[in-house]
């Protein structure tokens, strides 16, 4: 069996077994959620990252594409401690290495994830090599090559034209989804409670999206650096005040700075299944899903911007409301997929805006 | 201040003894409780009826009542004591039946007291079948088809509607007691009618099979803010038609999807709000079609229960303390996380690690109990292991089960230990694929699902492997990373013992030991709670205090149970008092001693001597203590003593001197003192011949064993020869059957002490009640002593004494002896401490363990002032009450010998022996009648013996029957008796008459074995049917004393614990 490397741009060097794939690099980040291997891999917010598992244990459970949360797998890279070999189902690493997705198994994940937690979200690169020094040489020329991309990662992952879906409540309303790399599932749910739904790439004009006349608009979730995210920052300037407006994760990072107020990168973000987040309007606390490196800065918000949500680990605005400009979003993920669906309501409150 | 400002004083009801299906979890989570509240300010009332717990320890609570659990006395309690409330959702459901009790006789309400935690309401919505069954319908949640029957006929009318399997769960039953599987319509019958009397309110759900789904359960929270969090998820790997208690479980679950789980987490958090769990902890259990995916709702428990404790250990959120917390006001947000001390409670722990309980049992003691395992528990303890994967784990619980070093030796294949679930179900799952068996092929025959058996094929494989390889660093790191012991390793390559262990020491490969953090390491924690892995490295570690490691005693058997996790955790605190950094090993999920809060250090890991010589090499003690854990750190002393690292208090040699019998029986012809008379044999013959020196009725038992297992008293030579038919494997040269003479009707004493340097004190003598031959562990206990003779009990003393200062004991020395006709004689030593010493320290205020300690440490009695303890100033009798886990064992007889068959004690404290000794009966669940019919059938040596007693029943307004013998002797002495014929002598018999609920108590004596077997059917009736019965003449004496003297004025007072 071959040897897989974990080089991070800071020097530390992680060795396992190499499973398949090819070689690639990202920034490296951990998830701490259980269960959901695929969703995760599928969600386009992770375009460019190299994803560490926690749970020690992938593929249990083996397959099913219908759970897929975009029509891709986009991580850039998966390392975990034991993935799924038996002769029965081996499928999932089979569906990750068809895909080119390096995966690394027997990585001592345990130290890995405690050095990002100091490091923050570092570069690396996962290879396959024979020698520790092989791996390096290997790793610096990958993630020199990977920093270089275009720094809007969001327009990487938006749907390439515009497209529209029927909903399932002929009388209910037309939503716009201004889409940042969005996941499926915002979709399903928007799906169940809407007539029509139209979805526009990242860099369409508020005119363009105000001439289709929805009741509401939907900014979903995307990968990267809101601040390099500049032409959907304008256009929900544009928007605000004309429509509903409700953001998810990207979508409350842009809505945020459209606003006026300023995002920052966090340490090493919050990725996983049991972020417990406080609703200041329903004087409520539930379990999120959450998968952000960036965070809005409370302070930077304007006076009629209020704090609706607040992260409970660490204090950080979770979400925001704006009523003199009929907007809110939240930086956690009410649509799941995978973690717990404690904040599905917020989708009803959004429908509830703009019938 | 979120805390209620109404309560400031709460009264917290613990569990009683220890049964089947209701173990020392309680404690633990009790102990944590009353902790969380008192450091809140709060005043804390504790009541419960077990010694052996660490909660009932003075120091837990403000005031610790030893009493029965019992409504009459919580009222006493109650008003004596005042509470603003009273919190029953922590001492399992014994605790939550006399909650509801009590709120629905009105006594709460009398005496202003509100419940906490859960209202009878809302017990009721969860535990009454038809109520949840509604609030199911109403979530649209599914539940199998069953009916709810309340009487035989009704029974019979449901099951064309259900079909064959049919399972009978009785209603408000702990560990599904009284339930079962039923696959004729025979069976059904029977088990009926069983389940219909085991329901208090003769209620039993009758229910679709589910066998062979899988099988789940959501360990969960909420506030009465609405806060919900799921602490753990935990899959079976039994599939379902095993009780949960019994089956081996894994958390986190395994094999679900996203989808899946979330499903079950919001079904789960519907079904809490539905039924108005407003604060606390609570599980549902689910199970799941692996062909369909179909989710079905089990059963919900609106309490912390036996899961909770896993739960906790297994994630390190402490359900029992937040509960407790929550019960006063307080919600989740607002309490910290222990473990990260920097985010709040209000969260669900991420684990990077897997967790695999497997349970412990005890069929070997239960003579004709088949060894199947079903819907009702029957399981007596359990361990934990916690691994990087599911297979480390599992290999690690395996080797904690302490069955064998080599964790899964081979067994000869038996397809029906495969098909059939049973104790050694998993060893022969091993064995199976080590003879090729497929996947498939399993499966068909269990139904377990297929990734499990997947990492069971996986670890056998690798034996092959591991046998055809070349010995490497690379091969040896692979077997240790799926847990394999270096014993197995040595048996599967053939290699001499520790080699292994030196091959490891040479390519440096070691264990790591990483912490339980409960957030996959997202966060710095603080908390010491580790465990070992070869798949992870470690930052090394600097401790500048003085460490000294306590090795606890594993999971709980019959005989080596919580009384010992009672020492070991006293101990710490005596061990940190004195500036030392206390280090905790052990494997027992259920225990106090595996709380993170415990000792400084908690490794949670095997106690064999591999794992735990691992730690020692970690952390490098000054010393380790192999007192306090029962006879597993005993066994483990020599190893660890070899490998250089010191032993604190007695020596190896000076412990020898008590476990090896042939030096002990030197040491007390040394001293002078009377021994039985003993010999050796290691087959029949030999045996035959050695009855010539030690004589009829003689006491047999192999070396080596504890709880006296398999020890009977033999009275004559076919005795003897079905002896060592049935025996004759566990004797050899080196390992001879021990042959001592019987002293019939002998008193037995049991003295615990604790010798230091330069002093002795003894912590009291506790006097049994049944006479020599039944286990000090199934007898019932009195201290002070009521019929020992002052000077004999001043001559014991001494004989103690003696015998400890010869043996060199430094720390604790258990003694039995035996009295008879005022001669003592030695019977046995234990060089540690022992199962009565939390009775004893309790009973006669001498805080044994606290001086154990102080012996160890080497001080002297100028510090430790040995002359201010003094057992003997007391004004309160203590009884100590035993409880039989029968009920659960169908086919078991429940007559007591010289093989312990408890699970548990009580205590009943008194200010007379009358008062003492009817409580620990109250406590232990006997339910003694005040009028009725007492069925007599007795020996011939106890006829005249028992005569007062018959006389004592009559003037208490009983009338008697016996069978042929006893009618007839006692119709001779003027008795009116109705004479019942013997199950022999055809019907209606004897066995008829009991099991038609026409006998209110049994006194039954007997000896011999065709007449034990003979009378076997009315003990067994007695025990189905709850009917008070007493085998042994003197308890039966003694008894029946007593409730003559509570006739003629009610002696019942209660009052806590007082500090000596």
């Amino acid at each position: 069996m071959s040897l897989g490397f974990l080089v991070l741009d800071s020097g530390e060097v992680f060795s396992g077994q190499w499973l398949g794939g090819e070689p690639k690099a990202g920034e490296v980040v951990f998830n701490t959620s259980h269960s959901g291997y695929e969703e995760i891999a599928t969600d386009p917010s992770y375009y460019s990252q190299i994803m560490v598992m926690t749970a020690p244990q992938q593929g249990n459970y083996g397959v099913d594409d219908g759970v897929w949360e975009s029509k891709d797998i986009w991580i850039q890279g998966l390392l975990c401690l034991e993935m799924q070999n038996s002769t029965r189902d081996k499928s999932w690493v089979e569906r990750l290495t068809q895909k080119g997705v390096p995966v690394v198994e027997g990585m001592d994940t345990r130290s890995l994830v405690l050095c990002l937690r100091e490091k923050g979200t570092p570069w690396g690169a996962v290879v396959k090599a024979s020698t520790k020094k092989e791996a390096q040489d290997q790793a610096s020329v990958l993630i020199q090559a990977q920093k270089k991309m275009d720094s809007d990662w969001v327009h990487a992952v938006t749907c390439k034209e515009p497209y529209e879906l029927k909903g399932d409540r002929p009388s209910g309303a037309k939503v716009a989804v201004l889409d940042f790399g969005l996941k499926k599932n915002i979709l399903r749910e928007l799906k169940k409670r809407s007539s029509q739904i139209k979805v526009f790439p990242s860099r369409t004009s508020a005119k363009e999206i105000l001439s289709w006349d929805p009741h509401g608009v939907m900014l979903t979730n995307g990968p990267g650096n809101p601040v390099e995210v500049l032409e959907a920052t304008e256009t929900v300037r544009e928007l605000l005040g004309h429509r509903f407006i409700f953001g998810i994760c990207m979508g409350h990072q842009i809505l945020s700075q459209s606003l006026g107020a300023s995002t920052y990168k966090l340490k090493f973000g919050h990725r996983g299944s049991n972020q417990p987040v406080k609703d200041h309007n329903l004087d409520l606390i539930y379990m999120t899903s959450q998968n952000h490196g960036y965070a809005v800065d409370k302070k930077s918000l304007p006076e009629n911007v209020t704090v609706s949500h607040t992260h409970l680990n660490d204090q950080t605005v979770s979400g925001i409301m704006c009523l003199e400009k009929k907007c809110m979003s939240v930086q956690f993920h009410p649509e799941s997929h995978p973690g717990p669906r404690d904040a599905e309501g917020l989708f009803d409150y959004f429908i509830k805006q703009i019938q | 201040m979120p805390q209620r400002e109404n309560i400031k004083k709460v009264l917290i009801l613990g569990s009683g003894p220890i049964q089947i299906g209701q173990a020392c979890e309680f404690d633990y989570s009790g102990t944590q409780a009353c902790k969380a509240l008192m450091s809140e300010g709060l005043e804390v009332i504790l009541v419960n009826s077990n010694p052996a717990t660490i909660m009932t320890d003075v120091d837990i609570a403000t005031k610790v009542y030893i009493e029965p659990l019992k409504k009459n006395f919580l009222e006493k309690i109650l008003e004596k004591e005042k509470p603003d409330a009273l919190i029953p959702t922590l001492g399992g459901q014994t605790a939550l039946n006399l909650g509801i009790e009590l709120e629905e006789s009105g006594v709460l309400e009398r005496l202003g007291v509100k419940m906490l935690g859960a209202t009878s309401e809302v017990i009721q919505r969860a535990e009454d079948r038809d109520k949840f069954r509604k609030i199911l319908d109403d979530l649209g949640a599914k539940y199998p088809k069953s009916e709810i029957v309340k009487s035989f006929e009704q029974g019979l009318g449901v099951v064309d509607d259900i079909g064959f399997p049919i399972i009978l769960r009785p209603n408000y039953t702990l560990g599904g007691g009284g339930g079962g599987i039923a696959y004729s319509t025979e069976e059904y019958k029977v088990k009926l009618a069983q389940a219909l009397h085991a329901s208090p309110t003769s209620e039993v759900l009758v229910e679709e099979s589910i066998l062979g789904w899988k099988e789940y359960e959501l360990e969960v929270m909420r506030d009465r803010a609405g806060t919900f969090v799921v602490v753990c998820s935990i899959e079976n790997l039994d599939p379902c038609g095993v009780h949960t208690g019994d089956s081996i479980t894994v958390a986190p679950q395994q094999t679900l999807t996203d989808h899946e789980y979330q499903e079950m987490r919001m079904e789960a958090k519907a079904i809490i709000e539905k039924v108005g769990i407003e604060t606390g902890g609570a599980n549902v259990q689910f199970a799941v079609c692996p062909k369909t995916g179909d989710r079905i709702v089990i059963e919900m428990n609106p309490r912390v229960s036996r899961s909770s404790a896993l739960a906790s250990k297994a994630t390190g959120f402490p359900i029992a303390k937040i509960a407790a917390l929550l019960a006063i006001g307080y919600h989740l947000d607002e309490i910290q996380n222990d473990i990260t001390k920097s985010t709040p409670a209000c969260f669900e722990p991420a684990l990077d690690y897997v967790v695999t309980k497997i349970p412990r049992f005890a069929f070997k003691k239960f003579h004709g109990a088949k060894d199947i395992l079903s819907i009702q528990m029957k399981s007596v303890g359990e361990v934990m292991g916690i691994g990087r994967t599911f297979k480390e784990s599992f290999m690690k619980a395996l080797l904690s089960l302490e069955m064998s070093p080599q964790g899964i030796a081979e067994v000869i294949y038996d397809e029906s230990k495969v098909s059939i679930p049973n104790s050694e179900r998993i060893f022969h799952l091993f064995q199976a694929f080590r003879e090729n068996k497929t996947i498939d092929e399993i499966f068909e025959i269990t139904a377990i699902t297929p990734w499990f058996l997947e990492q069971i094929q996986e670890i056998s494989k690798f034996e092959s492997d591991l046998k055809a390889s070349e010995l490497s660093p690379e091969l040896i790191i692979k077997a240790k990373r799926l847990g394999f012991s270096d014993c197995r390793i040595e048996v599967l390559k053939n290699l001499p013992a520790q080699s292994v262990s030196a091959y490891r020491s040479e390519n440096k490969i070691f264990p790591s030991y990483l912490q339980v953090d409960t957030c996959s390491g997202e966060f710095a924690s603080q908390t010491p709670y580790f465990y070992s892995t070869y798949w992870s490295s470690c930052a090394p570690r600097h401790i500048e205090k003085p460490q000294v490691v306590v090795l606890g005693s594993g999971p709980n058997r019959i005989g080596q149970g919580i009384e010992f996790d009672y020492s070991c955790v006293r101990s710490v605190k005596e061990f940190q008092s004195f500036g030392k950094h206390v280090i905790m090993v052990n494997s027992n999920p259920e225990t106090v001693s595996t709380d993170y809060d415990t000792a400084n250090e908690l490794y949670f890991e095997p106690l064999t001597s591999e794992h735990v010589l691992e730690v020692f090499r970690h952390v490098n003690p000054e010393g380790f203590v192999s007192q306090l854990g029962g006879q597993t750190p005993i066994l483990l002393a020599s190893s660890l003593v070899n490998a250089g690292y010191k032993m604190l208090g007695s020596t190896i040699e000076s412990m020898d001197l008590a476990e090896d019998r042939g030096q002990f029986i030197e040491l007390c012809k040394k001293l002078k003192f009377k021994i039985p008379k003993a010999a050796m044999a290691y087959d029949y013959e030999m045996a035959k011949e050695a009855c010539n020196v030690v004589d009829f009725p003689l006491l047999c038992r192999p070396s080596y064993v504890l709880g006296g297992q398999c020890m009977e008293i033999i009275e004559d030579e076919t005795d003897l020869k079905s002896y060592f038919e049935r025996n004759g494997n566990m004797m050899s040269k080196t390992q001879p059957c021990l042959m001592d003479q019987f002293l019939d009707r002998a008193l037995e004493v049991d003295v615990d002490l604790v010798r230091g340097d330069d002093w002795v004190v003894v912590g009291g003598i506790v006097e049994h009640i049944e006479a020599a031959g039944v286990h000090s562990g199934d007898s019932m206990g009195v201290l002070p002593p009521q019929r020992l003779k002052p000077e004999v009990a001043e001559l014991i003393q001494k004989m103690s004494c003696e015998l400890a200062q010869e043996m060199d004991v430094i720390g604790f020395l258990n003694l039995q002896l035996a009295i008879k006709n005022d001669e003592i004689f030695m019977i046995e030593a234990n060089p540690r401490s022992s199962r009565s010493v939390p009775f004893i320290a309790k009973a006669g205020g001498v805080p044994l363990v606290n001086l154990g300690v102080q012996a160890m440490l080497g001080k002297k009695s100028s510090e430790v002032h040995p002359e201010k303890y003094d057992w003997r100033k007391l004004d309160t009798i203590c009884v100590k009450g035993v409880v039989f886990p029968f009920k659960k064992f169908a086919e078991a007889d429940s007559i007591l010998g010289p093989e312990m068959k408890s699970t548990g004690e009580s205590m009943g404290r008194g200010k007379t022996y009358a008062e003492a000794i009817l409580k620990a009966l109250i406590s232990s669940h006997v339910n003694l009648p005040e009028k009725g019919e007492v069925f007599l059938s007795l020996r011939e040596k106890d006829k005249l013996e028992l005569l007062n007693v018959a006389q004592d029943l009559v003037d208490l307004g009983f009338s008697l029957s016996a069978t042929g013998g006893t009618a007839k002797f006692l119709i001779d002495q003027g008795f009116e008796v109705l004479a019942v014929k013997k199950v022999s002598q055809g019907r209606p018999h004897c066995v008829d008459r009991i099991r038609s609920g026409k006998v209110n108590m049994v006194i039954n004596t007997t000896s011999g074995r065709e007449a034990v077997e003979a009378s076997f059917t009315i003990r067994r009736s007695c025990v189905d049917y709850s009917i008070p019965c007493f085998t042994e003449s003197d308890a039966a004496i003694q008894v029946i004393e007593a409730l003559k003297k509570n006739s003629l004025k009610p002696i019942f007072e209660v009052s806590p614990l007082g500090l000596n």
